[in-house]
């Protein structure tokens, strides 16, 4: 089984540079060095967002609250920012309280057994509809300068050709990659998400790891929203919305299971790149965006059925 | 199965008190002489919520998340193809149609997740891309021109659907193969080791989820009276959350008509309450995330609550 | 304290509402066997005894007095519970085989918050050698292992525990017979270096072969208890079917 998953990362991989590859190909200017940030940037962003979403699916959950989460750090920020208050003081009240947030939808979904997709959508939906209440739909503040220069396309960190976002996801994945691998809480996410009867005689309380990974979830979606506020500029609070549906496919794309208790991070920034990808790739081709839509869902399913497809029935007897 | 399980009496009690919250702050709206039309906005959410129930039913996963950009996709085609662009109004083509397109949605959808066995929220997720950008693509800006027969039965006959959507699922409940989805939804292994063809049941109900569909886009079509290419996909949370709502369990094999229907009434009087105060959208908003976390939650409280003698 | 008191006691304890209160002592060294029809209250007791389940009345007792009230507390008391259905309650199926062993112990070969590899493969492969598991890789998922060894594993995984009570539910059940022959005597050797063992086994045999006594239930109560000498398989029957024996 871990093989397999090594085999599906690595498919994902070599499914991105193929991507590149046929853009590179098909359209004019599709690997000139600055395409290639923009695709870095725009992968990374998404990278930040999924990954949440790679640690819940681990654990056997999946969270609807990203999104809002994301819009909700975006437009608290700044706003926060706008009314003077220092960034670095800003960033952690936002994560504090994306951190509540995600304890929220953790605690109730573990607590109560009630299915997270339901509940991370009813708890997604009250945030924003606070967020919305509490700036009465206008959301004003800006991005501090360095925040903007963090991600913006043109930027560059030292001497690389990148701005700093695109090392510091690098680190990111090194560091998740040493979290789910290297320390008993990311053994014990796994245990859970692979079998909760079998953890719970193994002492892995639900209620713990759920709330625990719930929030380290919302605070990492808070983080891309954050982050999203420098790229844009300006605070919006449906920003996140596309990152609904694109966290879960890079999360699947990547080779981890919904089901839980496999895949890893690592897939997930494939899947990220094969996203983007494609994105880029449709748009170059001048599809409208809503063909791009169309093609992108048949795309994804396409890919899963090729190398992420689930058990038949009769081999779990 | 009871009629009303223990999981749709939150539901319930919720319908009574908002019904007597709606009734007592708009009398004139709730009317007996306004029920037809009342019932005429509430049911295309009472049918897309009973549309995507077959699905769940079949647990390990099973859901339909392109229920929404369906109802979409075939009201933008009815209108735009077949009234405006081909000129036809009968209703004997466009309901056969409206199914047809449902239940061919539905077989895809199927197809994916139990032949090709990708996960089915990304199935459907798929598909969900796929119909709410072709609809997109097929008409770029809401149309008019729905025919009156069909606007008919969102005023006057708006009970007529329902009545249908009802005597289809009871007839449903007869075949061998609702059971077959209800044992499939309660235990897979236990049911494919009794011989139940598993994979069969669950394309089935994928087929049967895109029939309730079809009924459910043409309620929609009814309703406002024209295409219109960003409405449907709204309707694919509300509906999942009205089945929850309602009792039914997204892991499968707990569920039923009354289920679903109480769970969306329960959303159309919510909104229908929280629009009337007057309250921005934003409050309608934190009010309808937070009733749908507290009933979910009270649902399961008496399933979790530690008993004497259990862990 | 003596050198047999008592590691593990039950105190007027009542698993079901119908029945009697009861008492038991766990010592030192001795394999207490539990029997009975299925559902007759020897399973809900041994859950009991780990903390897995509260009973209707009564308390259990640490080898210290302390009453255990969770799972938890009585791992930290040394009591270690091995439950029934390997494939439902045991194995993380998408895991490795190391992966599976350290499931209830991963903190133990972590320096700093990181865990070891190494440290963590030596330390499996103690239990290894000890347990005769047979596995191409300790990196090979699970579920490529017989039955037999992906008990042995599991075993491994609630002995890494170090726990002075071994609360053992049919450990054999669908093991094939070599493997248990090779467990009884693993069993034994256990119980030799001083350690507890209580064994709920569904086959009498395994009960006769194993134990130093045994404590047969029915209808949620102690319907008889027989030492090494009063044991046979048809005064077990006979208790089982709640003939007094």
């Amino acid at each position: 089984m871990r093989r397999f998953g090594w085999l599906r990362v690595t498919g994902a991989f070599l499914v991105a540079a193929g991507l590149q590859a046929l853009g590179s190909v098909l359209i004019e200017g599709y690997s000139e060095p600055f395409a290639i940030r923009a695709q870095l940037v725009l992968s990374s962003l998404l990278a930040v967002a999924a990954v949440g979403q790679t640690l819940v699916v681990i654990v056997g959950g999946i969270d609807l609250s990203v999104p809002f989460v994301i819009g909700f750090a975006n437009v608290v920020a700044a706003q926060l920012y706008g009314d003077g208050w220092p960034f670095p003081l800003v960033c952690l009240v936002v994560a504090v309280l994306a951190a509540g947030i995600g304890a929220i939808n953790g605690f109730l979904s573990a607590a109560l057994k009630v299915h997270p997709l339901i509940l991370t959508l009813g708890v997604g939906t009250a945030v924003q509809g606070a967020v919305l209440l509490w700036t009465a739909g206008f959301p004003t503040g800006s991005a501090p300068e360095g925040l903007t220069k963090f991600v913006s396309i043109g930027a560059q960190a030292w001497m690389l050709p990148v701005p700093w976002l695109v090392p510091a996801t690098f680190v990111l994945l090194l560091a998740m990659m040493l979290m789910l691998a290297r320390t008993p809480f990311g053994r014990r996410m796994y245990a859970l998400g692979a079998n909760p009867v079998a953890a719970r005689y193994a002492l892995i309380g639900p209620v713990r790891m759920w709330t625990l990974t719930y929030a380290l979830s919302a605070v990492f979606a808070a983080a891309a929203g954050v982050l999203l506020l420098g790229f844009t500029g300006s605070a919006y609070a449906d920003v996140g919305q596309p990152y609904l549906f694109q966290s879960i496919a890079a999360v699947v794309i990547g080779g981890t299971a919904l089901t839980g208790g496999q895949g890893g991070y690592l897939g997930t920034v494939a899947g990220a790149l094969v996203l983007t990808e494609i994105n880029t790739l449709l748009i170059g081709l001048g599809l409208q965006p809503s063909m791009v839509q169309a093609a992108l869902g048949a795309v994804i399913i396409v890919l899963v059925s090729l190398y992420g497809r689930a058990a038949h029935v009769r081999t779990m007897i | 199965m009871p009629l009303i399980t223990r999981e749709t009496r939150v539901a319930l009690v919720l319908l009574v008190l908002l019904v007597a919250l709606n009734v007592a702050l708009n009398p004139a709206r709730f009317a007996p002489s306004a029920w037809g039309t009342l019932l005429g906005l509430a049911a295309p959410l009472i049918c897309a919520a009973l549309a995507s129930m077959p699905a769940i039913l079949g647990g390990r996963g099973g859901i339909d998340v392109s229920v929404g950009p369906a109802m979409g996709f075939i009201n933008a085609v009815l209108i735009k193809t077949l009234v405006i662009d081909s000129g036809i109004t009968s209703a004997w083509v466009l309901v056969p149609s409206a199914l047809v397109m449902g239940a061919g949605i539905g077989a895809v959808n199927g197809a994916i997740a139990t032949l090709v066995r990708v996960q089915p929220i990304i199935a459907t997720l798929g598909t969900y891309l796929v119909l709410s950008g072709l609809t997109l693509t097929l008409l770029p800006a809401p149309l008019g021109g729905a025919p009156d027969w069909l606007k008919a039965l969102s005023g006057a006959w708006s009970i007529l659907p329902l009545v249908v959507l009802a005597v289809a699922w009871l007839g449903f409940k007869r075949l061998p193969l609702y059971e077959q989805l209800l044992a499939t939804g309660s235990d897979d292994r236990a049911a494919y080791s009794a011989g139940v063809n598993v994979t069969a049941v669950r394309f089935l109900s994928y087929v049967v989820t895109g029939l309730f569909v079809g009924v459910a886009a043409l309620v929609l079509t009814a309703l406002i009276g024209s295409a219109d290419p960003t409405i449907g996909p709204n309707f694919t949370l509300l509906a999942i959350s009205s089945a929850a709502l309602g009792g039914v369990s997204l892991a499968g094999g707990r569920g039923g008509f009354l289920a679903a229907a109480v769970g969306a009434i329960d959303i159309f009087l919510l909104q229908s309450a929280l629009t009337y105060f007057n309250v921005s959208t934003f409050v309608l908003q934190i009010s309808y995330g937070l009733i749908l976390v507290a009933s979910i939650c009270i649902n399961a409280l008496p399933s979790v609550l530690p008993k004497r003698g259990a862990a | 304290m003596p050198p047999d008191a008592p590691l593990l006691q039950a105190h007027g304890l009542k698993i079901a509402a119908r029945a009697a209160a009861f008492d038991d002592a766990i010592r030192p060294g001795e394999i207490a066997g539990l029997a009975g029809l299925e559902g007759h209250g020897q399973e809900e007791y041994l859950e009991t005894l780990a903390g897995h389940r509260r009973p209707l009345a009564g308390e259990v007792l640490a080898g210290d007095e302390t009453r255990i009230g969770s799972a938890a507390q009585a791992v930290r008391h040394g009591i270690a519970y091995l439950p029934r259905d390997r494939r439902t309650t045991g194995i993380f199926p998408t895991l490795s085989v190391v992966d599976n062993f350290a499931a209830a112990t991963p903190g133990h070969d972590a320096k700093l918050g990181v865990i070891g590899g190494g440290a963590r493969r030596s330390r499996f492969a103690v239990w290894r050698e000890r347990l005769s598991v047979v596995a191409r890789s300790d990196r090979a998922p699970i579920t490529a292992l017989s039955g037999g060894n992906q008990q042995k594993v599991l075993l491994a995984r609630v002995l890494a525990l170090k726990p002075r009570v071994l609360l053992l539910n049919d450990p054999t059940r669908g093991v094939d017979i070599r493997t248990r022959h090779a467990l009884y005597e693993v069993f034994a050797g256990l119980a030799a270096e001083g350690m507890a063992l209580v064994v709920l086994s569904t086959e009498i045999e395994e009960i006769l072969r194993l134990c130093h006594r045994v404590v047969v239930f029915r209808d949620g109560g102690v319907q008889a208890r027989l030492d090494r000498a009063e044991m046979s398989v048809e005064r077990v029957i006979a208790a089982m079917f709640g003939r007094v024996a």
